[in-house]
């Protein structure tokens, strides 16, 4: 019997699997497929203090290994995620990360105020989508600015708060240093890389906002490369994410130092992708004679 | 109804004309539940640098014989892979996805419009419509002659020939089928038999063209949308249509919808 469960910065998930935010929305629309009890975690669609648009479609692109989406973070706003899916959420039992948005750094604030008092386990603060014009991936690639919103989100609340990196920086361990000095309890990594893709008989971008991020196997090898430097620059647990669609895929990520990982992009191809994740790294501890899951961590051997 | 992702074996796929393939596949679950104007969400096994399935709606179904047509064309990667498939062939497919066709209970005339490879979701609606009593007219668009590949299922289904036309005139009228849909509005009211329903599936500027003269003679219609989609399942918000309640899902909002919610 493999002991699975982990502990991410003070949340406490029984296994180290849990879902990229976006892809998975908060869990309802696969509950015919998973039992979201089952999972580590679910981590929501990011959700902004009143709710946001998105962006014009066509919103994503397929490519080799991976596909582009230029979402824009449409989102209802907090209040419905409070009223509607949180109280699912608790009542399936399932272990609840909020991934919080804004255009502002008070926006972030005031999301994690107004869910303080909601069925929230920790919360993963988007500073790295790519795919909007305010806020976003712009907050996350300075480390002035990700050590501002980071310290105002630390002050908003006492739950565990994890930060989610963007990977298109010069360096993220620097990002992650900010990150954890400004007192986050975990980091998330990566969110997409920004890319593009052009229909050659149109001549026209693939996505309505031209570009957009980039998931699917096609980034597995740059996000473990990131993971593995990140778990090096801090001392805080690593949430590992970035085209992982096997057990064997995670194993890698948590070789390469993540405490837990996500899985994203391969839940539109297989609904089932995070239980057979799940399966795939508890089956690789009984072949390896790996009683603790925790044993894997930053087991890399280099 | 939820949702399954179920195991799919291919019978057989053959090529109907030019870029159109008609593939048969045993599954008996979707066979069972599809209503007419849902989807399934289709794994390419084969197409190995493919992260995401291709929605497809369902041609016909034999419901007793557990088997479903699917009705494609190939315009990428992964409908070319599928048109290579033999029999035997297995994926796995989530259904039965998205909102159905709904006429008004007491429909007593349809007009259904199909254009080019936006016949195939309409045909399952048709077989409900005349098993319904109601009087269904069907006009079918398409480039040239051999692409009408709908056109004898709809008589068979209908007891009548369908209006047809074609781009290139080489059967029926020639131009777009938006001509065929004036003169059956015209006839309908010279005739004292008004439509009550329609139902158009096609290009979107033929769904915006025919929607639009539909509505303004009064006719309830409805339009089956399509956009790019990765889960198929309503969580991850790349299908949105434009409507005048805000962006819908075209997945599991749609994929029909109401025609006059859509903002074209």
């Amino acid at each position: 019997m493999v002991s699975m469960s982990v502990d991410l910065g003070g949340l406490a998930m029984k296994n180290p699997v849990t879902v990229a935010s976006g892809t998975f929305a908060a869990g309802r629309e696969y509950a015919d497929f998973v039992d979201v009890a089952k999972l580590g975690a679910v981590t929501t669609k990011g959700v902004s203090l009143h709710g946001w648009e998105g962006n014009d479609a066509p919103r994503i692109a397929e490519t080799p290994s991976g596909m582009l989406n230029s979402i824009g973070l449409q989102n209802p706003g907090v209040a419905h995620l409070r009223e509607h899916e949180l109280p699912w959420l608790a009542g399936q039992g399932a272990t609840t990360i909020v991934n919080v948005s804004g255009h502002s750094f008070q926006e972030y604030v005031d999301v994690i105020s107004a869910l303080e008092d909601a069925p929230v386990d920790a919360y993963e603060v988007n500073i790295s989508c790519p795919n909007v014009d305010a806020g976003g991936m712009t907050m996350g690639c300075s480390c002035a600015s990700v050590e501002q919103v980071v310290a105002m989100c630390r002050e908003a609340t006492a739950r565990p708060l994890i930060v989610k990196l963007t990977p298109n920086v010069t360096d993220i361990t620097e990002i992650a240093r900010a990150a954890e000095s400004a007192g986050a309890d975990a980091l998330s990594l990566i969110n997409t890389l920004l890319g593009m893709a052009i229909d050659v008989r149109t001549r026209r971008p693939l996505l309505s906002r031209v570009v957009g991020g980039l998931s699917g196997p096609a980034v597995k090898p740059v996000a473990v490369r990131m993971v593995w430097q990140c778990s090096q620059a801090v001392k805080i647990p690593l949430l590992g994410m970035g085209g992982i669609s096997t057990g064997a895929d995670a194993i890698e990520f948590m070789l390469a130092g993540a405490t837990a990982v996500a899985v994203g992009t391969a839940n539109f191809g297989n609904p089932f992708a995070t239980m057979e994740v799940i399966d795939g790294i508890r089956a690789w501890c009984e072949d390896e004679g790996v009683q603790d899951v925790r044993e894997i961590i930053g087991g890399l051997i280099c | 109804m939820g949702l399954e992702d179920s195991h799919a074996r291919v019978i057989s796929n053959k090529q109907l004309f030019g870029s159109l393939y008609l593939m048969e596949l045993a599954c008996p679950s979707v066979a069972a539940n599809i209503m007419p104007g849902q989807f399934v969400h289709m794994e390419i096994p084969d197409l190995q640098a493919s992260v995401l399935r291709r929605p497809f709606s369902i041609f016909d179904r034999d419901e007793d014989a557990g088997v479903v047509e699917i009705l494609y064309q190939v315009v990428g990667a992964g409908t070319r892979a599928m048109s290579a498939w033999e029999p035997g062939m297995r994926c796995r497919m989530i259904g039965c996805v998205g909102r159905s066709w709904e006429a008004p209970f007491d429909t007593k005339r349809a007009l259904l419009v199909g254009g080019g490879v936006g016949a195939a979701p309409l045909n399952l609606f048709c077989q409900e419509l005349i098993d319904n009593d109601v009087d269904v007219d069907v006009i079918l668009g398409a480039q040239t002659e051999g692409a009408l590949v709908c056109r004898k299922r709809y008589q068979d289904a209908c007891g009548k020939e369908p209006l047809c036309s074609t781009d290139d005139g080489s059967f029926g009228r020639e131009g777009f089928a938006t001509v065929l849909i004036e003169e059956a509005l015209a006839e309908a009211e010279r005739s004292g038999k008004p439509y009550d329903f329609a139902a158009v599936c096609g290009p979107e500027p033929l769904m915006r063209a025919a929607s639009t003269m539909l509505l303004e003679a009064g006719v309830r219609c409805q339009v089956s949308m399509e956009r790019r989609m990765a889960c198929g399942v309503g969580a991850c918000l790349s299908c949105v249509v434009e409507t005048t309640e805000g962006r819908k899902r075209a997945c599991v909002d749609g994929p029909i919808f109401d025609a006059e919610v859509i903002v074209w």
